[in-house]
Order: structure tokens, then C-alpha cells, then sequence
């Protein structure tokens, strides 16, 4: 007999229980879209992902520009102890 | 002021690896569906992690040999880092088990758990580190305890996880990830690996040259 240290639980080949399926038709949004503007359209048109890209970009982005303004302050903070030290030495 | 140019590579290709994971058509693999994209985000955040704890394990054992507490700062940074990167594997784990497997968290699937039990040990890295004033004498218990936390890391996150039963590719009874990843995901898998770890030693240089600065006017005060 072959014995597993940990049984698989019954609840977890919960295959057919996806959110994809369950929420890509009751958005919201989806209602009506034939009248939007064609930028609406697009966005929404290829299920959706052109929103998941832009909501992606937009953090992404945002976490560039605070990692770049923090490496440019770190840079600012060498550049004066790096002056401070030269003026220490004349 | 300006920053290297090696770091606007890393800006560009990252937003390309986004950018071009979300638009690229894949294939219609059953269950996963449009969630494989996660492939291009869930699994390089650990092979990241996996080079973060790898890379404090090397200062470690370098302060060990030669105790300059820049060997400590920079094994301190690589964990930090890795540890950042290791929590956001979880997450972005759990987010793709809700929707392939119907649940945020299951006890039944050991790599879930022993990842979890890895981030733990990491977390008791840092707390050990507060319980010491004397810097050397933190230094050097830290970094022994990080030659044993990052010997843990393959037991609990490859070793063992493969020996048992599991939901993910590549376990007992499972299909290997060689197996059963479509070569559509894989043009953008390793593109997003190399940004990922390309954004990660961005991240430790920042850090670790911010604690430097912090180090030399602390010693500038006294």
C-alpha cells in the first residue's frame, strides 16, 4: 500500500470553479458598448486584457518613477559626502 | 545625477516583457486559460528570489571569512530584496490557485506551504537581526544564520515538493514544466526571468548603496 504524508484534500480539483468563467460575461461595462466611443470599443474588445494591460502599465510605471526618483536621491547623497570628504582633505 | 545606462535597459525591457506577455496570443491550454499568463510573472519572481538568497548566502559566507560589515550589508540587502520578491510569488501564487484550483490557500499542496514555511525562516533572518545591538556580533550571528536558512531554500522548495503529490507541474504524477509549456509562453518566460533578475540587482544597488551613505554620515556624527 502506498502511503501519501499529505492526502489531497477533496475540495481542491475544484477545476470547474474558475472566476474567469464565471465573471467575464456579467461585466458590468459590457452593456451598450456597440454605442461607446471606438476607444471604449477597442479597449474592451480581445476579452479584456487591453484593461488588464493598461492597469498593469499604470502600476508599473508609477513604481518606475518612484524606483528611479529614489536612485537619483541615493546618487545626490553620495555626490555632497563625496564633496564633503574633498573639502575635508584640502 | 544621471542613471547608469544598464538601468534604462532594465525600464525598457521590462515594459516590453508587460507589455508584450499581455498582448501576445497563447494558446487555449484547458483550465488555466487566459490565467497562463501568470507564467510570465509568478514563476521568474521565484527564480529571482532564488538569485537574491543566493547572492546573500555568497556575502554571508564572504563576511564569515573576512568580517567587513559591507559583506554584512550587502547579504542583508540581497535577502531583503529576495524576500520582497519571494512574498510577491506567494501572492501572485495564490491569486492563480483561486483560479485554477477554486481556492486561495490549500494545505494539501506542500510547495504552497513550504514555500510559505521558506518566507518564515527569511522573516526570522530579520527579527534575529533586531535582537542585537553590537553590530559585529549581529553580523556574524546573521549570516550563520543565513548559511542555514538559504541551505533550507532547494530542500523546501524543489527537493522535497517533487517527492509528493501535488498540484503543481513537475510533482509526483504531475508533468514536468518542460512538458507542458507551450513554446509561445516560453519567448516571453525567459525575457521576463532575465528582467526580473535585471530588476532585482536594480533594487539591491539602491539599497545597498543607500545603506553605505547611511553608514558613512552615521559615522561621520559620532
Amino acid at each position: 500500500m502506498k502511503i501519501f504524508p499529505i492526502q489531497a484534500q477533496e475540495d481542491t480539483v475544484a477545476a470547474v470553479d474558475t472566476l474567469t468563467e464565471q465573471y467575464s460575461q456579467k461585466w458590468d461595462g459590457a452593456a451598450g458598448l456597440d454605442q461607446a466611443s471606438p476607444l471604449i470599443q477597442t479597449a474592451a474588445s480581445y476579452d479584456l486584457i487591453f484593461i488588464v494591460l493598461g492597469v498593469s502599465l499604470i502600476i508599473w510605471f508609477v513604481l518606475l518613477f518612484f524606483i528611479i526618483r529614489v536612485d537619483k536621491k541615493v546618487s545626490k547623497l553620495e555626490e555632497e559626502i563625496e564633496k564633503s570628504n574633498v573639502e575635508d582633505t584640502l | 545625477m544621471r542613471l547608469k545606462p544598464w538601468k534604462y535597459i532594465v525600464a525598457f525591457w521590462m515594459s516590453a516583457v508587460i507589455s508584450i506577455g499581455f498582448l501576445t496570443p497563447i494558446p487555449d491550454i484547458p483550465i488555466l486559460k487566459e490565467s497562463a499568463r501568470n507564467l510570465f510573472l509568478h514563476v521568474p519572481m521565484w527564480l529571482t528570489m532564488s538569485v537574491c538568497f543566493a547572492a546573500g548566502l555568497y556575502y554571508s559566507i564572504r563576511y564569515l571569512n573576512n568580517p567587513i560589515m559591507k559583506f554584512d550589508r550587502k547579504a542583508e540587502t540581497a535577502t531583503q530584496i529576495g524576500l520582497i520578491f519571494g512574498i510577491c510569488g506567494l501572492l501572485t501564487g495564490s491569486l492563480w490557485a483561486r483560479f485554477t484550483w477554486g481556492t486561495w490557500w490549500t494545505f494539501a499542496e506542500p510547495r504552497m506551504n513550504l514555500s510559505a514555511l521558506g518566507m518564515m525562516i527569511y522573516v526570522a533572518y530579520f527579527v534575529l537581526r533586531t535582537a542585537f545591538n553590537n553590530p559585529e556580533k549581529r553580523a556574524k550571528i546573521a549570516a550563520v544564520f543565513n548559511v542555514f536558512a538559504a541551505t533550507t531554500i532547494p530542500f523546501l522548495l524543489y527537493i522535497i515538493p517533487r517527492q509528493l503529490p501535488s498540484l503543481h507541474p513537475g510533482a509526483d504524477g504531475n508533468p514536468a514544466f518542460s512538458e507542458i509549456t507551450a513554446p509561445e509562453l516560453r519567448y516571453i518566460f525567459y525575457p521576463a526571468v532575465i528582467g526580473f533578475i535585471g530588476l532585482a540587482v536594480w533594487l539591491n544597488d539602491i539599497l545597498n548603496r543607500y545603506k553605505t551613505v547611511k553608514h558613512l554620515t552615521d559615522q561621520q556624527r559620532a
